[in-house]
């Protein structure tokens, strides 16, 4: 086994589960929602980018940001539609609603883009990077640059900037935050439409690393379930540190181990994590 | 005699509980007015519902007017917009944000016309205190500072009326006067506000009109010094001053 090429791998891959979950990081922490369809909004923005990019005919560069906005315009209609079971913390019905959100939009997909997998293909896919027996891709590069800034700028808001105490505000009392002259319904679809949005990013930039299917995305929900909860619930530098870690693991165990069993593993370190810690890495 | 908030016919129900039946409540321009009464009295009630606020789902009825305008209908951050700002009872603001991120998630209006912005020189000058305190987060306050922040807080939103619920509750006396004085001098300076007390000593000392709440209804009502004198309130409350 070549070490330091599985620190590399772990690096890509957990830069990929971080991105992936950070919607849900901030969805969870400042709206104490859960959004099931997570991982069908991840297989949404890869197909939606695949479109644009091969049906449409535009550059890999604009289907990505392309994708964010047509997942945000959907968040939008989501959540317009959940607002009232969201204003009244109505999680059960909400958890049942976002599942049925989630198998509409896989029933959706699959009829609109047809049920065999296609290839999103990332020009920077094929544009290796190697020192001696180490290599990687540009579009590796590009995924972990994208997953560090983004994480760095949402710190900085939500921490640095009045957006993000109203966001945190809301967070902590939604009844108060309103007697401060703050709509916490714009809130809510303000951080919905974010959660969106950044799993198209995470769609566009992670899953050009395999074949995509209209069926996908119940692996992408448990990672980032693993991701948040290993993080701390709500806690930004949380998942990035427990998307890395998660990466880092994964990449060790499967060449170490075998990796048809790192699911299971990473569960049984969740597990540990949680008696040792149980609200997560990130928890003061 | 100039009306900055008239509330008429409020009536707030919890299921079948009639929690406030049918007060009506006014605060002249500049003036302090107390609603004082038993626990249970429907103070706190009335006064939430005056700002379309509550931690429950009640059903509310009546109507309520700021500076002459319907704020019938509206949502409690619309109604603080428009400048009748709540400072509930008990947790008002925010543990997880610092002093100052929670006077700054606060936009002062952009009409300010009839209203006074007051600037964070001006609420540290009346709260020296916070000024000390201003990167701690309100979760580390003690219970005075964090109702100074609270009211700093209302004060930060350019209130027509104030509505302040039970800022006594759970302080140090010298500490509840302090507060309660700080009030005063506002209100001499024109601010109006409508205070819900128990301290019901406290509240005749400095409020202009005093509304007496008993189940739910106004059972008396008139000018602090004449109440003063009202048997119902000597009975009650200040039975100590007739020995």
């Amino acid at each position: 086994m070549n070490l330091a090429q599985q620190l590399i791998n772990g690096l890509v891959l957990g830069s990929g589960y971080a991105l992936i979950a950070i919607g849900w990081t901030v969805l969870l922490g400042a709206a104490r929602l859960v959004n099931f369809a997570h991982g069908q909004l991840y297989m949404l923005g890869a197909f939606i980018a695949w479109f644009i990019m091969f049906k449409l005919g535009l550059s890999y560069f604009l289907s990505v940001p392309l994708a964010m906005l047509a997942l945000g315009l959907m968040g939008v209609l989501l959540q317009a539609m959940m607002l009232r079971l969201v204003m009244q913390q109505n999680l059960t019905s909400l958890m049942i609603v976002t599942l049925g959100f989630g198998y509409v939009m896989q029933g959706g997909a699959a009829k609109i883009f047809g049920g065999d997998p296609e290839r999103f293909i990332s020009p920077l896919q094929n544009a290796t990077i190697r020192f001696g027996e180490i290599w990687f891709t540009w579009q590796d590069v590009l995924t972990l640059v994208g997953t560090l800034l983004l994480f760095g700028v949402l710190w900085l808001v939500l921490n640095r900037t009045r957006i993000g105490a109203v966001v945190r505000s809301v967070a902590e009392d939604p009844k108060l935050a309103q007697l401060f002259g703050i709509n916490a319904a714009l809130v809510y679809i303000g951080v919905f439409v974010f959660e969106c949005a950044a799993v198209g990013l995470g769609a566009g930039l992670v899953a050009p690393r395999t074949p995509i299917l209209a069926s996908m995305g119940f692996d992408e929900v448990i990672l980032t379930f693993v991701v948040v909860v290993l993080g701390g619930i709500g806690s930004v530098g949380g998942s990035l540190l427990a998307g890395f870690g998660l990466g880092m693991f994964t990449a060790l165990f499967g060449a170490l181990v075998s990796p048809a069993y790192t699911t299971a593993a990473a569960f049984l370190v969740l597990l540990t994590v949680l008696v040792l810690r149980p609200r997560g890495l990130g928890a003061k | 005699m100039n009306l900055e908030l008239e509330a008429s016919g409020i009536s707030v129900r919890y299921g079948g509980n009639l929690a406030v039946d049918g007060i009506d409540v006014a605060v002249p321009a500049g003036s302090m007015v107390g609603v004082v009464g038993a626990n249970g009295a429907g103070k706190s009630t009335l006064i939430n519902a005056l700002a379309g606020w509550s931690r429950g789902t009640p059903m509310v009825r009546g109507s309520v007017r700021l500076g002459g305008e319907s704020l019938d209908g509206l949502a409690p951050h619309r109604r603080a917009g428009r400048g009748l700002v709540l400072v509930p009872e008990g947790k008002g603001i925010f543990a997880d944000l610092t002093v100052m991120e929670n006077l700054a998630l606060v936009r002062p209006p952009t009409d300010t016309t009839g209203r006074h912005v007051f600037s964070m020189e001006e609420i540290f000058g009346l709260f020296p205190r916070l000024a000390e305190r201003r990167g701690h987060k309100g979760g580390m306050l003690s219970g005075g500072e964090r109702q100074m922040v609270a009211v700093s807080r209302a004060l930060r939103a350019a209130p027509r009326v104030l509505l302040l619920d039970e800022p006594s509750a759970g302080l140090a006396p010298r500490l509840v006067y302090e507060l309660l004085a700080t009030m005063r001098t506002l209100v001499d300076r024109g601010l109006s506000l409508l205070l819900v007390e128990q301290n019901v000593r406290a509240t005749l000392e400095l409020v202009d009109e005093l509304y007496l709440l008993e189940r739910g209804k106004v059972v008396a009502r008139g000018p602090a010094a004449s109440m003063k004198n009202d048997p119902r309130i000597l009975e009650a409350y200040l039975g100590s001053l007739t020995t």
